[in-house]
């Protein structure tokens, strides 16, 4: 991280964010285009549960990407700043390599040192306790790791557009919705979604059909980002929201990250399907990491001409629903 | 004794829950229907076909892990269970080369407690080729003068040993008769590693194995050890035999938690595949 810094200094800034259990500092990355301009805010982190290593690679591999020079960078960084958490759960990571190689959740010590770890996917304060599965800590936001995430991201709620949870293994890009049609199949779902969308089209009797534009861009960027993806290396992902796809323990981020009203929340499962799953062969490292880095770059473009249109505005049959997320941007902020 | 009892208790609770736990994830289909194709239940039961399939192939050179479902309808048969038909793709299991597709039915059984798999998949790889593969793998082991032991395949960084791959390999078609025994509707497994490996030399022609498996079950994210004596000769079918821990040690003499079928506890299963 300090090689990226020193080498992009007037890009790239590295900033403390908190402590881990046992005391280490958790740093992230700051990209951001010096400018007068606000910003708003992509958010991804890596290396949450302890096991899948691909992940905190994932995100060292990103790191290292040329914002000065690639031209599609340059561009979005003149709206979006980036802000990349390599590894969220440090000390269970560092277990992991010398201990324990499939372990997942924390190292924080419980009944008396008896029994360790809390999953920090579904430590936060969204639906807290739902989850009888695993462990989720004591209480929610129990963990400093979770903590200091939780309240970096609240501070800055109104400007966080984007927020990126990158795990593995299965092949997925995870979406916090479904396509319209697929909503209508899943009245409960649209509900609950409805009520706590944080789509506010003030003055206008279209909150669902707000609620659904804004859905549709979710899915519509994560199947682009598919194909980006697969044009890479040939690698099949499979897209859709978690409850169809697949039911994991992350429910509490996901409600958390709904109730603050995060507009673009997508969970990442990296290579492979299964076959070594959390001990992916080493030859697949590189390829992972490239294909991945192209399928976050293609939804980060793909929302950044949605938010932020060019003066020539492309007059399309979606100008519809531009204007409508101009309007919800304008709302939130 | 109390915390026996709470041992005891646990695993019934957790059965008990296990509906309310997948309140927000999906259930099993209330309604019969065509499911998509993306959907974790469709997924699931194209990989207990697969289970099914590698351990009666029993041929460590053609394992076959899931490609992409194409097609996934289930049918509720009342006082029986759910009965899903699918047609998917299928990969190698170590190149991730597409080797060509199956039709495959899986019922769930009310009251048995393993899947029954009907499937029927064409190959696109040389059976020629794999047969010979095999062979080689099997003289390999023959020749062993020292039994073979190895641990953690693959190591933490993804590395299996060449001398240690038709171990490895024959894990994974051992494994995969104990993971159609375990999977569930809502449960799947994967083999996640090989944490030891011993391997008996045999006075008959027979290949023997002795071996600790971590599977990985999803979507409880749960490891599970189990000890698996596999034996092979190829163009027969494997034998299996295997014990399984909770990963909680307290309740080890309960041999798993209350979402593991009755069949896996405290017992030795033998199943000899009928040809």
């Amino acid at each position: 991280m300090y090689q990226i810094k020193e080498s992009s200094s007037e890009l790239v800034t590295q900033h403390y964010l908190g402590m881990t259990y046992e005391s280490r500092p958790m740093y992230y990355l700051k990209v951001s285009q010096p400018s007068n301009k606000a910003k708003k805010i992509i958010w991804m982190d890596c290396g949450i549960h302890a096991r899948e290593w691909i992940s905190p690679a994932f995100c060292q591999s990103f790191m290292k990407e040329n914002y000065k020079t690639d031209p599609k960078i340059k561009s979005f960084l003149q709206n979006l700043d980036i802000y990349i958490l390599p590894v969220r759960n440090i000390d269970g990571y560092i277990y992991s390599w010398t201990t324990e190689r499939l372990w997942k959740k924390s190292r924080s010590a419980l009944v008396n040192g008896t029994c360790f770890g809390t999953d920090l996917n579904c430590n936060f304060n969204g639906s807290w306790g739902s989850n009888s599965l695993t462990f989720c800590g004591t209480g929610p936001e129990s963990e400093p790791e979770t903590k200091a995430v939780a309240r970096f991201i609240e501070k800055r709620k109104s400007d966080v557009l984007y927020f990126l949870t990158i795990h593995s293994y299965g092949q997925y890009i995870l979406t916090l919705y479904g396509y319209k049609t697929d909503l209508a199949s899943n009245h409960q779902d649209l509900v609950r979604q409805r009520n706590h969308a944080p789509c506010q089209c003030k003055g206008l009797r279209l909150h669902e059909l707000c609620f659904l534009s804004f859905s549709n861009v979710q899915v519509e960027a994560a199947e682009k980002a598919e194909v980006t993806l697969k044009e890479k290396h040939g690698t099949n992902f499979t897209v859709g929201p978690t409850s169809l796809v697949l039911y994991k323990n992350s429910s509490s981020l996901r409600d958390w990250a709904h109730m603050i009203g995060i507009p673009f929340f997508y969970t990442f499962e990296l290579r492979d399907k299964g076959a070594y799953g959390f001990i992916l062969l080493p030859d697949q490292i590189q390829p992972t990491c490239d294909e991945t880095t192209t399928a976050v770059m293609t939804i980060i473009e793909y929302v950044n001409q949605k938010y932020f249109p060019n003066s020539a505005v492309a007059v399309t049959s979606g100008s519809l629903w531009l204007w409508l997320i101009v309007l919800f941007t304008r709302t939130l902020s | 004794m109390q915390r026996r009892s709470a041992a005891r208790l646990g695993p019934l609770l957790l059965l008990l829950l296990l509906p309310v736990a997948w309140g927000a994830g999906p259930e099993p289909p209330r309604a019969d229907g065509e499911l998509q194709v993306s959907s974790r239940l469709a997924g699931q039961a194209a990989r207990v076909a697969l289970h099914y399939l590698n351990y009666r192939l029993g041929s460590p050179s053609a394992l076959r892990a899931l490609g992409q479902v194409r097609k996934a309808t289930v049918k509720t048969i009342p006082g029986i269970g759910h009965k899903y038909y699918l047609q998917f793709t299928t990969e190698d299991y170590k190149s991730s080369q597409n080797v060509g597709t199956c039709l495959a039915t899986v019922l769930y059984l009310k009251r048995k407690p393993r899947p029954a798999v009907n499937i029927n998949c064409t190959y696109t790889k040389d059976q020629k080729q794999t047969r010979e593969d095999d062979y080689s793998f099997y003289k390999k082991l023959r020749q062993q003068t020292k039994p073979i032991t190895g641990n953690d395949i693959p190591d933490s960084y993804g590395h299996i040993e060449p001398a240690l791959e038709p171990a490895w390999a024959l894990a994974v078609a051992g494994s995969s008769y104990l993971m159609w025994e375990k999977s569930t509707e809502n449960l799947g497994y994967f083999m996640a590693q090989v944490k030891n490996v011993k391997q008996w030399i045999t006075k008959d022609d027979s290949i023997d194995f002795d071996y600790l498996v971590i599977l990985h079950e999803i979507p409880t994210q749960e490891m599970i050890s189990c000890h698996l004596r596999v034996i092979w000769t190829p163009g027969h079918p494997l034998k299996v035999k295997y014990f399984c821990l909770s990963e909680n040690q307290q309740s080890e003499s309960e041999e798993g938690s209350g979402t593991e079928s009755g069949s896996t506890n405290g017992i030795f299963n033998e199943e000899e595949a009928n040809f």
